[in-house]
């Protein structure tokens, strides 16, 4: 591929519109800038630093902060899962529910089999009943009194 | 500067569009910030910059489920309906200032010239609002956004070569209102 030649009023029409950064020039004609440049580094250089200057000026316009309520805001109203996927994570739901309370019924049955039930208090059965994966402390606490 | 090649959101968005919250969150923070500044700076106002930079997501909310891989990059897709917005506030703003004349911020050298920070910021910050609204426009797509220069000629509907035209008038009238700063800057 042939070198592309650049001519210096072009050179310095690049470094008016796009800075002093050569690397942010439009790509075909970089490697001719960079080539341009060494025959004259200090002419040239010297352009090239003034625009650097205003380059490193306007880096310093506000540019504004992202702010937590905006983002709130976005996240809250970006798409959700589409409704077929929310039945199907609340069927989940509801069966891990069931499965739980099924659990501690069995919990309650097996516990009950082997204490009398008089031994209970109302509020253990209920506990364990409810809670599910605490039952089985529930019942054992009255039990061992 | 000047390739658009593949699409660094797609997958992303495709995700976003299937509702999850992990993918929005991801977007948001690559695209929020590029977004918020660039109508921060083209419109001179952080409020405005908010609303713009919201409703900009809202629309790319809608975009999500039916995007088209391959007509746009998501990033300029997002860049073309900011500037859009920002365009149609700029155009308010006319309508109404020869009624009442708002407050500009002094692009003049201050007596206190040379405090660094805060003051330098605000006094770049005028002079970018005091550029005609094209110019400013070429300056903040191609020096603060770092779009190449096809992708910022096409969001703007002008050719390259009047682009450069944009940009090197930018940056002139920019470099004489900035005299005392970019002899301390260089």
């Amino acid at each position: 591929m042939s070198e592309m030649s650049l001519s210096r009023d072009r050179f310095l029409a690049l470094a008016e519109a796009y800075g002093g950064d050569i690397a942010r020039w439009p790509e075909p004609e970089r490697e001719a800038a960079r080539a341009l440049l060494l025959q004259d580094p200090q002419g040239l250089g010297h352009h090239l630093e003034a625009a650097a200057a205003l380059d490193r000026l306007l880096d310093l316009a506000p540019a504004g902060a992202v702010d937590a309520a905006l983002l709130g805001r976005l996240v809250s109203t970006a798409p959700r899962p589409a409704a077929s996927a929310r039945r199907w994570i609340a069927g989940l739901g509801a069966a891990l529910g069931l499965g739980v309370s099924a659990m501690a019924g069995v919990t309650v049955g097996v516990v009950l089999a082997g204490h009398d039930r008089e031994d209970l208090s109302a509020d253990a059965l209920i506990a364990a009943t409810v809670d599910g994966g605490d039952s089985a402390d529930s019942l054992e606490e009255p039990a061992a009194s | 500067m000047t390739s658009q090649g593949s699409d660094p959101d797609e997958a992303l968005l495709a995700d976003v569009g299937r509702g999850d919250p992990r993918a929005v969150r991801q977007l948001l923070d690559r695209r929020l910030p590029r977004i918020l500044a660039l109508a921060r700076r083209m419109l001179n106002d952080s409020g405005e910059a908010e609303d713009v930079a919201q409703e900009t997501f809202l629309r790319a909310w809608k975009q999500a489920r039916s995007w088209q891989p391959g007509a746009a990059r998501f990033d300029t897709w997002l860049h073309r309906v900011a500037l859009n917005l920002c365009r149609d506030r700029l155009r308010r703003r006319r309508d109404v200032v020869m009624a009442e004349p708002p407050e500009q911020a002094d692009p003049g050298p201050r007596p206190d010239a040379g405090v660094l920070g805060r003051e330098v910021s605000h006094r770049v910050e005028a002079a970018l609002a005091a550029l005609p609204a094209r110019q400013r426009e070429a300056i903040v797509l191609c020096h603060h956004q770092g779009l190449g220069n096809i992708e910022a000629a096409a969001l703007m509907q002008v050719s390259v070569e009047a682009l450069e035209g944009l940009l090197g008038r930018g940056r002139r009238a920019l470099k004489a209102a900035l005299a005392d700063l970019t002899r301390d800057a260089g």
